[in-house]
Order: C-alpha cells, then structure tokens, then sequence
C-alpha cells in the first residue's frame, strides 16, 4: 500500500539522519586525540614573553558565557566573544587564578531570551561561579535568577537598572551605563553647538535599536535635555533587520534635529549613514558604545567621517596592546574589530579580578564570597582601557568617565578628556 | 489478533480512551510526569517547564487553528496580553497570583473575542494578516508602555508567586513544574472533552465547510468568536504562567516570532489534536537545546570549525523541519500513529 511505502519512507530519512548523527558523533572521538581540547594548549604552550609564565593547572574555575554570535547584534557580539575566550586563553597560559585554571563555558544564544535562560540554568548546572552575559533584554530577564542563585553577572548591556545593588545584587557594570553615556553625549553636543556660535537651543533625536537596548537610556537622556532647555528628542525606532532607513531618516530630517544620537549596533548605524549621505541629511550623528566602533568606519567608508562616539572602552593603552599582540600572535581575526575585541577581554578581566582576589583572600570561590571581593575592588587598573574601576556595596557602576571621539580620516580619535554624567 | 472494535454502548463510544492499551500508556505517562521531578535537575526541569507552558499555548492555538480553521498569528500578542494583566495586578495591585492568573485569563479571553471580531468577514490569508495587526498593535502598546505605567521590563514580586498562600519561590523551577504541569493536565482534559460537545463539533464543522455549517444551524460568528476566546484564553494562561515563572517579563518575549513559533509547534505536531501540539511543542524545545549541546561538545573537538556551530545549528534546525513536513505532513501525532498501526498489525501489515 502507498501509505505503508510512505512510512518506509519516513523510517528511512530517520535512520538516515540517525546514522549521519551517529557518523558524525563516532568521528568525535577519533577526532580528539590528534586535535587537542580548545583549553589545554593555550597553558601548554606557553607564549614568549619576557617573564617565563607558568601554566595553569588543577581544578578549572568555571564561568558561564553566552554570546549573540547569530542574531540581531552578532557584528559586534562575535569581537566580543572572541575578546572573552582569548582572555581565558591568555590567562591560563598566564599562570590562571591562584595556579588554577579559568574554563569559559560558553554558548551562541541568538539574542533570544528564552535560549538565554535554557542556556543560563544550564551552565549553572555545571556549577559556574560567576557569568558573563549579553544583551539588555536577557540580563534583565535573569535578574531575578541571578539574584535567587547568588551569581556575580557581567554583561554586554549598560543598562542604568542595573547599577543599583538594592535591586540587583549581583550585577555589575563594567562600563558607564547607557543613560551616563547619553548624557556625556549630549553634553558634548550642546558644547558643540555653543561653539559652532549658537545660541539657540540645538534640536535632538534617537535613532535605536526596537529593543530594550535600544529604549534604555531614552528617559535618563530626555530628562537631561529638558532640564537644559532642550526639547523632547524624537524617538525613532528602526525596524529589526531593515535594509533601508531612508523612511526612519525622513522623519528625523522633518523633526530639524541637529544631532542624532544612535543606540544601536554596527551594521543599522552605518546603514544610517550612507542613507542621510543619499537624502541630504546633514545631522551630526552621535554612536553610543555598540555602534561607536572600527566596523561603523569599516561598513560606512567615507560616510563615517565626522561621526561622533562615546567609546567606554578605548582600544588604545597597555591594556589594550595586551590584548591586540595576543590575538596576533594567535592569528585570532576579529574583523578588525579592535575596541569590541578590547571591550570583551577587559570586561571579562574585570570579573577575574574579582575572583583573583576572592582567592587571594582564601575564601572559597562562591559567588557570595566573588561578589564581596568585587565590592571591595578599588581602582582596578585596566591598562589605560577605561578609567580605573572601583565597586562599592552600594554602587555597583565600575565606571563612570569616558572619552568623547570622533571619526577622523577613517580613524576614532579622542576630542575630549574624560566626561562623566555628573 | 483483534478484528475490530465494538461498542455497545454510547457511553463507550464516546469514551476518550476506550482501550486498554491507551489507559496503560496514559497511566504511564502520568507516573513518569510524577516522577521525573525527583531525578530531574534544573536544566531538565526549565525546559519541561518550558515545553508546559508552549504546549497550553499551542493546545489553544489549535483549537483556533487546528479544530476551526482560522489561521491567526497573533498568538504571542496574546500572551503578552495574559502576561502584562496578571504581571500588573501582582505589581501594582499585589495580587496573588492564583487570584491574578484566572483573571487575566478572562482579560486575555475577551481581548482574543475583540480581536476575533473580523473573523466574521475574512478568512484564510486575509484573516491572518489580520491577526498580524493584532500582535503588532498589542506589542505597539506594550513598546509605548508609558501609557499603563509601564518601562522596558516589568518584575513581578516574588512573594506574589504563591498558591492559597503556599510559595512557590524557593526552588522556583521544581515547584513550578507542579503548577504548570497541572494548568496543563486540565487544558487538555478540557479541550479533549470541548470537542465531545456541541460548541467543539460546531467549529470542526465550522472548519470542514463554513457554508455547509452555516445551513446546518451553525451559529457562525458567535461560534468563531467563541474559538478566539478559548484559545486567548488559554495564551493567556500560557503568558501569565510565564509572567510568574519567569519573575520578569519584557515584551521581547512575545514578538512575532514567537506567535510563529507557535503556530510551527501546532503544524509539526499536527493541525486538530491535542496530542499534536504537546509532541509540536516538546519538538520545537528540545530540538534547539539538543542541537546546541551536540554543538558544545563538537565544538571541543573541532575547534576549527566551532566559528561555524552557530549557523550549522540553525540549518540543522531548519532542515529538520523541512525534512518532516515534507516525510509526514500530517505531523508528529500522524507518525506516533503509523508507528503504532506499524506493530499492531506486524508481521502481516499490508
């Protein structure tokens, strides 16, 4: 019958697949031995430098990653990961934490929230100390379980809801959240207008990511503009995924803003602007963190010039040579993508810091005992990257100065000392 | 060897499980759902958890979709609906949530009806873009959240997360289990029986030949209406139980993607059986987490490749769910079937 020959048929894709997966799960393990673990040989062989470091050894301290290396913020996601994984690599072949090594586990999620989450109890099942997340959307989201689990959690988002340890015990940031960077923005653009010899106010817009991330930093930002007599800045979203912004654009372009300040992530920033370049719209724009990087001058060539950022984490400084010579001598390729690369590996030193000094203090890797140590963490010197990081046990925003840059030739380069929101 | 099945009576006609082997497996079932909490980690338990809540999600979009036929895409806007109303009521009001549950449930019902309302006249594709407007005009409200004193995300109270005073915060995963395997159990011994009844025949009819229907006696529209209604009323269920589970929601959650989530789940599980969209829904879970756990562990195997996991998941993912669409159709539910058809009749199946 040709229902019965169909079910064959069904059976016979199934095995097929079994099988595939079973060639596939046998080539494994054949594989291993002549291809050794990611770990391990980073704290084999040891690189040349001038001290002869020791390899890490013994029982591996466990943190938990996740990163959006497919979805909606993988352009910058993929440099910040790797900046992460390169750190652990770096440290262990660096002696580790007190002789012990750091194993990152860590796992693409999409920028999903629900594959967050499934991925978080996950590796918290594997007994994780402390965690490095992502986006804003999913860091708020396990805000709750973090604190239930007692998890020290470092993440990609800034957001101003997290710096409170009333509320969220267990977070920190590691940069100037995004309402201090907003307003440093802003600050630096009515400076700007002053000096451009006006003396009316200037006209603000946001051009963001439809997301938490993007809406972060909005009411924070628009308080400060109405407190200096600016008016309510227009809030335009972009449509996840868009290929064109001309519409978003035209708007901004009929509200007369002077300045345009984008939460957003690379490629949506420098598709914004190569469109104004076709339309005719001469705004100056402002990137905060995800979008002020070497990819928005990558993506949007010439039409980067003059574009305006606020850069927490400067990929200039030791710190940052550090982190550059190792990815070349490893033939690590981040797309040129230096500050993101940067940005992971010194958010990531910044939680082992904590733990270095949890075990320093001989106390018992927990994360109740990491996020004590991380509260007592004062003027973290992170090579120049950002300003010195300090916690307190009511103040969990490490820092909370930055430099204003901008676009010259292709090249992001300082215009301003170091601004707070203040 | 059996020849045939004979009834003797109404009563057993219309018996839900009339033979001994379904009792076996039904009892079965039940007795692993008892004890796998106990063996269970946490992982396991977030995602049964999670497969429990997209299952009474998917069980309501059937009875729209599946016993109906009226396609709609609006399923995550009507979570987002069950979700906020009892996340505002636990936050604002305080309200526990066995109190704050059912009444979202009846809010997220009558929204559904309200949304429902164009049913009347359009069918098909233009019915469905219509149920488009739905979840994009509910996410619009919860993105300008200003105006119900809303911000980015909202967290519920933990001490709202309790039962006739019994918290369920603690061991939030195992105790949630219970609670949402049991609003499960009862979605499905509800919907089973729906469509034993006179509203239940109603919409199959409804589905099989509106006009026919029509002539028949049908009430059209108050029966699609009462259609959207169940099934909101069941994403609302789905949404508030997430809402307390999670402790935090966002509107993130509930985006068109997920209304297309969930409408997979009920085509791969298969259209028109409330078995096929618990099997649609564990399928749709669990095949993610067992690709990105084959993707972890190749990953330490091969790390050259391990750039490319993440993309590799995703076709997997998507070649899994065209390879079934294109082997069975029917759905999950259909091949469990032939599979059992498949040893009844072994040796001698013809």
């Amino acid at each position: 019958m040709l229902t019965g020959r169909r079910w064959f048929g069904t059976i016979g894709a199934m095995l097929a697949l079994t099988l595939l997966l079973a060639a596939c799960g046998a080539a494994a393990p054949a594989a291993a031995p002549t291809t050794a673990p990611a770990a391990a040989p980073a704290g084999e062989a040891a690189p040349a430098g001038e001290t002869a470091p020791v390899a890490a050894s013994g029982e591996p301290i466990k943190i938990g990653a996740i990163f959006d290396l497919t979805g909606a913020t993988a352009d910058v996601s993929t440099p910040y990961s790797q900046g992460q994984i390169a750190f652990v690599e770096w440290k262990n072949a660096n002696g580790g934490v007190a002789g012990r090594p750091i194993e990152l586990i860590h796992e693409d999620y999409g920028y999903d929230v629900a594959k967050a989450e499934e991925l978080y109890t996950q590796f918290v099942g594997e007994n994780v100390v402390a965690f490095s997340g992502w986006g804003t959307g999913d860091t708020e989201a396990l805000r709750p379980k973090i604190t239930q689990d007692k998890l020290p959690f470092i993440s990609g988002s800034y957001s101003a809801a997290l710096a409170n340890p009333a509320e969220t015990p267990y977070n920190f940031l590691t940069a100037p959240s995004y309402s201090d960077q907003l307003i440093v923005a802003m600050k630096w653009a009515m400076e700007d207008w002053k000096a451009k010899g006006n003396t009316d106010a200037p006209t603000f817009a946001y051009l963001i990511n439809d997301s938490p991330f993007g809406r972060s930093p909005l009411d924070d930002g628009t308080a400060f503009a109405a407190a200096n007599g600016v008016a309510t800045p227009l809030e335009v979203p972009s449509p996840k995924g868009a290929t064109d912004l001309t519409p978003q654009l035209t708007q901004i372009k009929d509200s007369g803003a002077h300045y345009v300040f984008i939460q957003n992530v690379s490629s949506p920033a420098s598709l914004a602007m190569k469109n104004a370049k076709s339309l005719g719209l001469d705004v100056q724009f402002v990137c905060l963190n995800w979008c002020a990087n070497e990819q928005l001058v990558k993506l949007a060539g010439p039409d980067a010039n003059g574009v305006v950022g606020t850069i927490p984490f400067s990929p200039a400084g030791s710190g940052a040579e550090v982190a550059l010579a190792y990815a070349k001598e490893k033939g690590i390729d981040f797309g040129g993508a230096d500050s993101s690369f940067v940005q992971g590996w010194t958010a990531l030193s910044i939680l082992v810091a904590g733990i270095e000094k949890t075990a320093a203090d001989g106390k018992d890797l927990t994360g109740e005992n990491i996020k004590v140590s991380m509260e007592t963490l004062t003027n973290f010197d992170t090579g120049g990257v950002t300003q010195p990081i300090t916690f307190t046990s009511t103040d969990h925003a490490g820092s909370k100065a930055l430099r204003v840059f901008q676009v010259t030739d292709g090249k992001w380069a300082p215009i301003t000392d170091f601004m707070t929101a203040k | 060897m059996q020849s045939g099945t004979f009834h003797s009576s109404y009563s057993s006609d219309m018996g839900l499980r009339p033979y001994w082997p379904m009792r076996i497996r039904i009892i079965l079932v039940i007795a692993i759902m008892l004890i796998f909490p106990w063996f269970a980690g946490r992982y396991w338990l977030n995602l049964a958890n999670t497969i429990g809540i997209a299952a009474i999600s998917a069980i309501g979009l059937n009875i729209l979709v599946g016993y109906t036929g009226q396609i709609s895409i609006g399923q995550g806007g009507f979570m987002a609906v069950g979700a906020y109303t009892s996340g505002l009521l636990a936050a604002n009001a305080g309200l526990p949530m066995w109190i704050s549950v059912p009444i979202a449930c009846v809010f997220t019902a009558i929204v559904g009806a309200l949304f429902g309302l164009p049913s009347v006249r359009l069918k098909g594709l233009y019915l469905a873009i219509a149920t488009l407007a739905a979840q994009e005009i509910i996410i619009w409200v919860l993105t300008h959240g200003k105006i119900l004193g809303i911000g980015e995300s909202l967290s519920l109270p933990p001490e709202t997360s309790n039962l006739f005073g019994l918290s369920l915060t603690g061991s939030t995963d195992f105790n949630f289990y219970w609670l949402i395997m049991g609003c499960l159990v009862l979605t499905v011994l509800f919907v089973s029986n729906l469509f034993r009844s006179r509203a239940g025949r109603a919409m199959v009819a409804i589905r099989d030949q509106d006009i026919a229907a029509q002539v028949i006696g049908v009430d059209l529209f108050r029966y699609k209406l009462l259609a959207f209604a169940t099934s909101s009323f069941f994403a609302g269920l789905a949404g508030a139980l997430t809402a307390h589970y999670r402790g935090i929601i966002s509107w993130e959650r509930f985006t068109i993607e997920t209304s297309i989530l969930v409408l997979a789940m009920i085509i791969i599980g298969g259209l028109g059986s409330v078995s096929g969209a618990i099997y649609g829904a564990a399928f749709m879970t669990l095949l993610p987490a067992l690709l990105s756990n084959v993707s972890r562990a190749a990953s330490g195997v091969f790390p050259a490749f391990s750039s490319y996991l993440p993309y590799i998941q995703q076709a997997a993912f998507g070649l899994a769910i065209v390879l079934f669409l294109i082997f069975e159709p029917e759905g999950i539910v259909k091949m469990w079937r032939n599979l059992k058809d498949y040893f009844r009749l072994w040796p001698f199946s013809y």
